[in-house]
């Protein structure tokens, strides 16, 4: 089967889910999460049986045109992967957080307006699987806006709630002031260069033949960093990340965070590609991309400690997280037969991010529903009204914050030895400060959770979904922490 | 004829005006404009490669003339989406002045 074949799938369930929930009339709109999450696992089955030009040379397929604009290598697999995997969980999460959802839309006594907010990831899962693919700038630029577009109306869905629509303008002004950058950046390049083409860059650049021009073309590269600073909420682009992820309903926040981050990454892997692997533009740029690292790491690091809501806390430590993956691609090395490679280190990493993030963020919903509120606060006592949540939530902290055994160690482990081999050493004690500093403040619900003592003595019952979920999330930290070869198994 | 140089001058004028607009206006409906402008002035860039960029035919390198119509296709469904919230905003606040969006602080 093409590669291609798994977005026109994913966009045609997304339609078709719109219009059976458009002439649906039942008030309850649970079943087109459960409708999309199943069909989405449909696709991700269908992944594995994906094949490119290559694996096909003489089908009539592998000559179309398409594949100027597209490729599918490993990478783009383990992206697609990603990003299905994401919106499934992202799904079964708003499932379960439907009756926030119902109350902050038009009709508050029933589910009859939140019908759209199970149709609309689907859209954006497309966009993130195009982007994993995407070998031409116009390509990436349109599926990016996809994924950016769509999450507009995600995150300022609860029309009746200021926050969400605070965020949502929030997010709708910096978005489309990095999305001037990007365009202004891809001219940039494209005019230096003369084309569109990542690969034609590649050989453009690597073969010296015709004199590049290096001002305006890094000029350019710069302002598309820029652009992708923020999707991934590295500096100077960060500034909406903490309002906007507190704001914005949950699962839209679960999804921005893992989902919109990781595809922001694998587009700034194929951009830097070409630019890394010359010699004529590899200084500057990893010296923009050092830069970019550290200012991240210390800002998402250093802000986060003072903080007492628990969801901007973690906006924070996506920041702090962003730092560490642009750590990684700042001491670039491509892959070898023996080693793995920056653009490898950078999905195992999200991949463990994806594992204990959502995990959280299961927790986190259904404690904003039953004890009302977001803060740290709220967290008090879980210890002893749910032991069993609340060492889930710890495992989850605990493997944030990147102790050894749990998934979020080995993460940390390959960035830390990459920008050892590469000798940075002035990012690499900035890590070491931020890996400190985050312990201090995952440490602090857990604090909450065992050692504070709370009123609130009534248990939070999970649904079942969120039950299963958690579970399954709690094992795979769990053994990926003792076995990562799953993942890697996944990326040759 | 203007030259390539002219054409960037005039794009990157409308770029820092665009942008000095976002920053420095508090009305939404004036900040999105100004960022209109900015995608405009990408625009403008874009052309101007293209059209000094000349291939071998003699022809000019439609690539980023492509690009251009991309760019003013999604920016179009930016604005719809974009002024839909912003509504939506002012219904629920009476206010789209940035100073007044202060309920998410930390």
């Amino acid at each position: 089967m093409p590669a291609y074949y798994l977005e026109a799938l994913t966009v045609v369930l997304g339609i078709v889910l719109l219009m059976a929930e458009a002439f649906s009339s039942g008030k309850n709109k649970s079943w087109l999460g459960i409708a999309a999450a199943i069909g989405l696992t449909g696709i991700l089955a269908l992944t594995f049986f994906a094949i490119g030009p290559v694996e096909k040379p003489d089908s009539a397929w592998a000559k179309w045109p398409l594949w100027n604009f597209y490729n599918f290598d490993s990478l783009a697999r383990f992206y697609k992967i990603f990003a299905l995997v994401t919106t499934i969980l992202v799904l079964l999460l708003a499932v379960d957080y439907r009756k926030i959802l119902a109350r902050f839309t038009e009709t508050p006594d029933s589910e009859a307006g939140t019908g759209e907010f199970y149709c609309l990831p689907i859209f954006a899962c497309a966009g993130m699987m195009w982007i994993a693919s995407a070998k031409d700038l116009a390509g990436a630029f349109v599926a990016l806006e996809l994924i950016t577009v769509t999450f507009y109306i995600l995150v300022a869905f609860m029309r009746r709630n200021v926050g969400s629509l605070e965020a949502g303008v929030k997010y709708l002004i910096i978005g489309a002031l990095s999305t001037g950058f990007l365009v202004y950046g891809i001219a940039w390049v494209y005019g230096t260069l003369g084309t569109m083409d990542l690969g034609t860059m590649s050989t453009l650049l690597q073969q010296n033949s015709t004199p590049v021009q290096l001002t305006p073309l890094l000029f350019g590269v710069a302002l598309v960093l820029v652009g992708l600073g923020f999707k991934i909420g590295a500096v100077p682009m960060q500034v909406w990340i903490p309002d906007v992820y507190q704001g914005a309903p949950t699962p839209t926040t679960a999804f921005l965070s893992v989902g919109s981050k990781a595809a922001g990454f694998i587009l700034t892997i194929r951009f830097l590609e070409p630019f890394l692997n010359s010699e004529l533009t590899r200084g500057p740029v990893i010296i923009i991309l050092t830069i970019l690292a550290g200012a991240t790491l210390l800002f998402g690091n250093l802000a986060a400690i003072a903080q007492t809501n628990f969801k901007r806390l973690l906006a924070y430590s996506s920041i702090a997280h962003a730092g560490f993956l642009l750590l990684a691609l700042a001491a670039w090395k491509t892959e070898t037969s023996t080693s793995i490679g920056s653009a490898q280190v950078v999905s195992v990493y999200l991949a463990t991010y994806l594992l204990m993030t959502l995990g959280v963020f299961f927790i986190l919903a259904q404690v904003r529903i039953q004890r009302d509120g977001e803060s740290i606060a709220h967290f008090n006592g879980l210890g002893k009204t749910n032991p069993l949540l609340a060492l889930s939530l710890t495992i989850f902290l605990a493997a944030l914050a990147g102790v050894p055994l749990t998934a979020g160690f080995w993460g940390k482990f390959f960035v830390f030895s990459l920008a050892v081999e590469q000798q940075l050493w002035v990012p690499i004690i900035i890590a070491c400060v931020s890996a400190a500093a985050g312990f201090y403040y995952y440490f602090k619900v857990i604090r909450a959770m065992w050692w504070s003592t709370s009123e609130e003595d009534k248990p939070v019952v999970l649904p079942t979904i969120s039950k299963i979920t958690v579970g399954v999330l709690t094992i795979l930290v769990l053994v990926i922490g003792f076995w990562p070869e799953p993942i890697l198994a996944l990326l040759r | 004829m203007a030259s390539l140089n002219d054409y960037l001058l005039v794009s990157g004028l409308l770029f820092a005006i665009g942008l000095a607009g976002v920053v420095m206006r508090r009305n939404i409906i004036i900040m999105f404009m100004c960022l209109e402008l900015m995608l405009s002035a990408a625009n403008l860039s874009l052309v101007a490669f293209s059209r000094f960029n000349v291939t071998p035919t003699g022809l000019p390198d439609y690539n980023g003339q492509m690009m251009v119509f991309f760019v003013i296709t999604v920016a179009a469904a930016e604005v719809a989406v974009g002024l839909a919230i912003i509504v939506a905003l002012y219904r629920a606040r009476q206010t789209i002045h940035t100073d007044e969006l202060t309920s998410l602080k930390g």
